[in-house]
């Protein structure tokens, strides 16, 4: 007991005195875990809102439709069907134009009754139900179209009032609408092949929907299509009752089961939280790279530390307790911070299932959730400290008394090129040779930055480009755009966190060096010119290994994990990627310019 | 010091160093007044804090004096840019330091050159004053040792050689046998004897009187100021039989 | 003990035989302890025949050495300064030197920290005188061994000095 309350004092001490590089160590674990937080927060939001929808509107099971009144001896047959213990309609189901001050869309319009059912009855979130005359728009929809409850559209030309807006479960969200009409519907835009021929007749592009009253459905359309909702004795079912159902020799009577519904309805919740999750992988790795250089520096600062700590006898084992214990603590206070910061801004980017009741609200902290967090902030904390811990806990007492730093490596063949260079040059090259795992982690950050930039600007080129592609609406592009612009910020945050690490590591590594090139002639200038460059080569070389492989690796496995189709994507053009390479390397000359600027000008006399 | 100030290489006058203010004022350095002539050398000593390593220090361009003059050949460089100092230190100043500081992931020989390098020669003519160099202190054979390989004595011979790279006016030494034992600080005095010979100006600041033997003139400083100053030229006239037992 | 220490010890004022012995064992501590009471009468009288000192009759008219009140006379003050000015050589004794700081303050006849600038220019030039000749033996031979044992003696007595310098520095800025 009495240990581990002197190992966490003396964490606690040391923290205390680094109260920048405690923050900035803070900061990048955070960064990873809010982002982990937000992918799985979304992951639990989709699913949630369905669920309660299904129960407020008491959604069906299994959704089936008939294109023609012929048929609709079929939906009456299943409505006895075994295992159905309740059913509502047969419903009218007519297409129809609406228009809604200056927009216009297509609709499915159900023709529902007045007085409210047992199976699908559309919950309003505002106004109220159908009446003769007035229209109930679906949430999502109404939404889109910025429609509001008093309204005044027309359908088919025929005036109607907005008497509410209500949500259901029995079919996802607009734009996710299901079709039930004969001519089928298609989402996204016209194909020019298409557009040129003329669209097949009564084809609904992007359908919403909307409910009136019977015989104003029919009144739109004598010969209306039919849907019906059915309740089963086991929900668990549906799937297996539709696919039982569906290939009846009476006449094909597609249905979809509720399974099937709610993995529409929360299609796009599913692609953030996939873009997230990716998003906390990549931050993860830069946390990892970033901290590796902030611990390394740390340490390499601490030996003096460690030998006191030996030579009063304390073991290998507690002093690598003492440096890891300081690094749980900071991993423990990032995941808690990434939590809350990840749970509160969560619901930014959970609006777009406004077609369903209760997304809203704050999405739910699972134990899975804070547990998953608080590993990998733990994790990352772990990796980026074990190597570091290890070589200060085995290091001889005696040198680490001596206070000697870590030996500089010596690379002669750069050494040997170097003394043909420009003043700056040669000392930067030397200044980089001296620590070769740094530049690694350098370029290695640089890579990663680049690469997630890359598949931004991919993604980027692909909603503005092509909206509606792949079932996206205009609200749910703007979603997908805040989590990206939500990820970008996260990771240039943190790529210009590790950047000013790693030349700040570097500054105070190369202090005495810096001190002795300036004793030796060399100006301010020249010192400050290498320490930038040292940072702004690596830079270089990870932005263009960013772009290639990084990127169209990073792009090939999104698009693998999301099943999504390559082909339709623009890549970046050669310009933008020079363009990405370039800024990168003038951010990282921008970032570092300041810490090198510094170390430059230290009196000389004070170092040496 | 009866050079006249035209031929004195190095010329300080009321050179002041002050840290902090108020109460906790600090005269590092209390009003220094040097003339150092051509091919001169001299020590300055006394006990540690006395304020002459900083002196060193402003004489060499590495720190500035709160106050008074410091010129070098004539020009003054208290007053001078950052720029201009670097260059001034690049060709007119060689730094010999106590502990050695040399970088220690180059050879004998990259460390040698590197002065030389930074002030702009062709690595070809760079590399060959190192060995040049190395030579003259009695180290060629060591020249493609690392600093961890060598001896302290033979480190600090490598600084020298370092110093004397791109041909300085003067050479300032702060406690170069500071770090040395008795062998070794033996090795670098002739060193030291080799260039007063070959008529180097030199500047040392030490504790240890045994610079005594290879310097012209040594001056006592105390709290910041010169306290007394004894000119040595001239033979042997002691009677060093006495301190041996061997007279009375 | 030299005769010019006690000389030097009474160059303030004019003071009784035990009030010397008292400067003398505040000044060498234990030191002092080891002086014989009869040896500093035996040189004091000696020093009054030689007419460098003389003695007053304290009041009680006895006899008694220590009750006697000793004065410098001004060939004995002549002699004390001759001896504050002059360097020991080749090397100071180290109690009489010390003897002489304290009395140089004491009766104010010299700065204390002059007296250690002189002796110091003297250990110089012979240190440099000895580290020359060593530096002049071939490497290694017997003789170099001998000349590194005076100028280590040398460097002994050099850091010496620089203590005394660091103490009078202090008690004067003290003052």
């Amino acid at each position: 007991m009495g240990r581990i309350l002197l190992v966490g004092r003396l964490a606690v001490r040391d923290l205390r005195r680094r109260r920048t590089e405690a923050a900035l160590l803070l900061l990048a674990i955070m960064a990873a875990t809010t982002t982990l937080t937000l992918g799985l927060v979304l992951r639990d939001a989709a699913g949630d809102p369905y669920q309660s929808t299904r129960e407020a509107t008491s959604g069906p099971d299994v959704v089936a439709s008939v294109g023609q009144s012929s048929k609709l001896s079929g939906l009456e047959k299943l409505a006895g069907a075994p295992g159905v213990i309740d059913h509502s309609g047969p419903y009218p189901v007519v297409s129809a134009k609406l228009q809604a001050s200056d927009r216009t869309s297509d609709v499915q319009a159900v023709g529902r009754d007045a007085a409210p059912t047992s199976v699908d009855q559309p919950e309003p979130t505002q106004g109220g139900w159908v009446g003769d005359g007035g229209v109930v728009v679906e949430a999502a929809f109404a939404n889109a179209l910025d429609v509001r409850v008093g309204d005044q559209v027309t359908l088919d030309g025929r005036s109607f009032k907005v008497v509410g807006v209500a949500v259901t479960a029995a079919m996802p969200p607009y734009p996710g609408t299901s079709c039930i009409v004969p001519p089928g519907c298609m989402s996204g835009p016209v194909p020019g092949d298409l557009a040129d021929a003329g669209m097949p007749r009564g084809l609904l592009q992007n359908p919403g929907l909307v409910w009136l009253t019977q015989a104003d459905a029919r009144s739109l359309d004598p010969d209306p299509s039919y849907v019906m909702n059915l309740k089963l004795a086991d929900p668990n079912e549906a799937q297996a009752f539709a696919d039982a159902n569906e290939g009846d020799p009476s006449g094909a009577t597609p249905m979809r089961s509720w399974e099937n519904i709610l993995e529409d309805a929360t299609e796009l919740a599913r692609d953030s939280q996939i873009l997230l999750l990716i998003g906390a992988w990549l931050l993860g790795l830069l946390a990892v790279a970033g901290l590796s250089v902030l611990v390394g520096g740390r340490i390499a600062d601490q030996t003096r530390r460690v030998g006191l700590l030996k030579a009063v006898g304390g073991t290998p084992g507690l002093v690598a307790a003492v440096l890891l214990a300081e690094y749980v603590l900071v991993a423990i206070v990032a995941a808690a911070a990434g939590l809350a910061v990840g749970s509160l801004t969560a619901p930014l980017l959970t609006e777009s299932s406004a077609g369903l009741v209760g997304s809203a609200g704050l999405p739910s902290m699972t134990m899975s959730t804070v547990g998953l967090v608080t590993a990998v902030a733990l994790g990352v904390g772990m990796v980026a400290t074990v190597v570091p811990a290890v070589r200060a806990a085995r290091s001889s007492t005696v040198n680490a008394l001596a206070d000697s730093p870590r030996p500089p490596r010596r690379i002669g063949r750069l050494i040997a090129i170097s003394a043909r260079l420009p003043v700056p040059l040669l000392l930067a090259l030397r200044v980089a040779a001296r620590r070769p795992r740094r530049v690694v982690l350098s370029v290695v950050s640089i890579a990663i930055t680049v690469s997630g930039i890359f598949v931004l600007l991919v993604l980027n080129a692909f909603l503005s480009t092509q909206p509606l592609t792949g079932g996206y609406g205009d609200a749910q592009v703007e979603v997908l755009r805040r989590v990206l612009l939500v990820w970008t910020v996260i990771l240039l945050c943190l790529a210009a966190v590790n950047a000013i690490a790693i030349t700040w590591a570097t500054v105070l590594d190369n202090r005495h060096s810096s001190a002795l090139a300036r004793a030796l002639g060399a100006t301010p200038r020249d010192v400050s010119a290498a320490l930038a460059a040292a940072q702004v080569a690596p830079a270089l070389v990870g932005a263009v290994l960013g772009v290639f492989p990084g990127g169209f690796a990073l792009y090939g496995a999104i698009n693998a994990i999301t099943g999504g189709d390559g082909d339709r994507a623009t890549l970046p053009s050669l310009w933008q990627l020079l363009a990405l390479v370039l800024a990168t390397v003038l951010v990282v000359a921008a970032l570092t310019s300041v810490p090198a600027r510094l170390g430059g000008r230290r009196p000389v006399a004070e170092t040496l | 010091m009866s050079n006249a100030a035209g031929t004195s290489v190095l010329r300080a006058r009321g050179v002041r160093k002050e840290y902090g203010k108020g109460e906790g004022l600090v005269r590092a350095v209390d009003g220094v007044d040097l003339d150092v002539g051509a091919g001169e050398t001299v020590a300055i000593m006394g006990p540690s804090g006395c304020g002459k390593s900083t002196l060193l220090h402003m004489l060499g361009g590495l720190d500035r004096p709160s106050g008074g003059e410091v010129s070098l050949n004539g020009r003054r460089i208290d007053d001078i840019g950052e720029k201009a100092l670097a260059r001034m230190r690049r060709t007119a100043v060689g730094f010999v330091f106590q502990s050695f500081h040399l970088m220690e992931e180059l050879t004998a020989v990259e460390n040698v050159e590197l002065s030389a390098l930074l002030a702009g020669r062709s690595p070809r003519a760079a590399r060959r004053r190192a060995e040049e160099l190395l030579e003259q202190v009695g180290l060629a054979d060591r020249a493609r040792f690392l600093p961890s390989a060598l001896s302290g004595g033979q480190r600090q011979r490598v600084a020298v050689a370092r110093a004397l790279s791109n041909e300085p006016l003067v050479v300032l030494a702060d406690e170069p046998t500071g770090n040395l034992d008795s062998a070794a600080t033996l090795d670098v005095l002739q060193l030291f004897e080799t260039l007063h010979e070959s008529g180097q100006t030199l500047v040392i600041v030490t504790h240890d009187p045994r610079i005594t033997a290879t310097t012209d003139r040594v001056i006592s400083m105390r709290d910041g100021a010169f306290v007394d100053e004894t000119r040595l030229t001239g033979g042997t006239t002691g009677r060093l039989g006495a301190l041996a037992g061997l007279e009375d | 003990m030299q005769q010019e220490v006690l000389l030097a010890m009474l160059a303030k004022e004019p003071s009784h035989g035990y009030q010397l012995r008292a400067r003398l064992r505040d000044a060498l501590g234990p030191l002092g302890d080891a002086m014989n009471a009869g040896q500093v009468y035996v040189t004091l009288t000696r020093l009054e025949k030689a007419g460098l000192l003389a003695v007053e009759k304290s009041a009680d008219d006895t006899d008694r050495s220590d009750r006697k009140v000793y004065a410098l006379t001004p060939d004995g003050q002549q002699r004390v300064a001759e001896w504050i000015a002059e360097v020991s050589r080749p090397r100071p004794d180290l109690a009489e030197f010390h003897l002489k700081l304290i009395a140089a303050a004491s009766a104010g006849l010299a700065d204390p920290l002059t007296i250690v600038d002189t002796q110091r220019r003297e250990l110089l030039r012979r240190l440099r005188d000895a580290q020359r000749a060593a530096m002049a033996e071939p490497d290694r031979s017997n003789a170099a061994l001998l000349l590194e044992g005076i100028v280590l003696r040398l460097q002994a007595d050099l850091r010496w000095l620089e203590a005394c310098e660091k103490k009078w520095t202090h008690r004067r800025s003290g003052s």
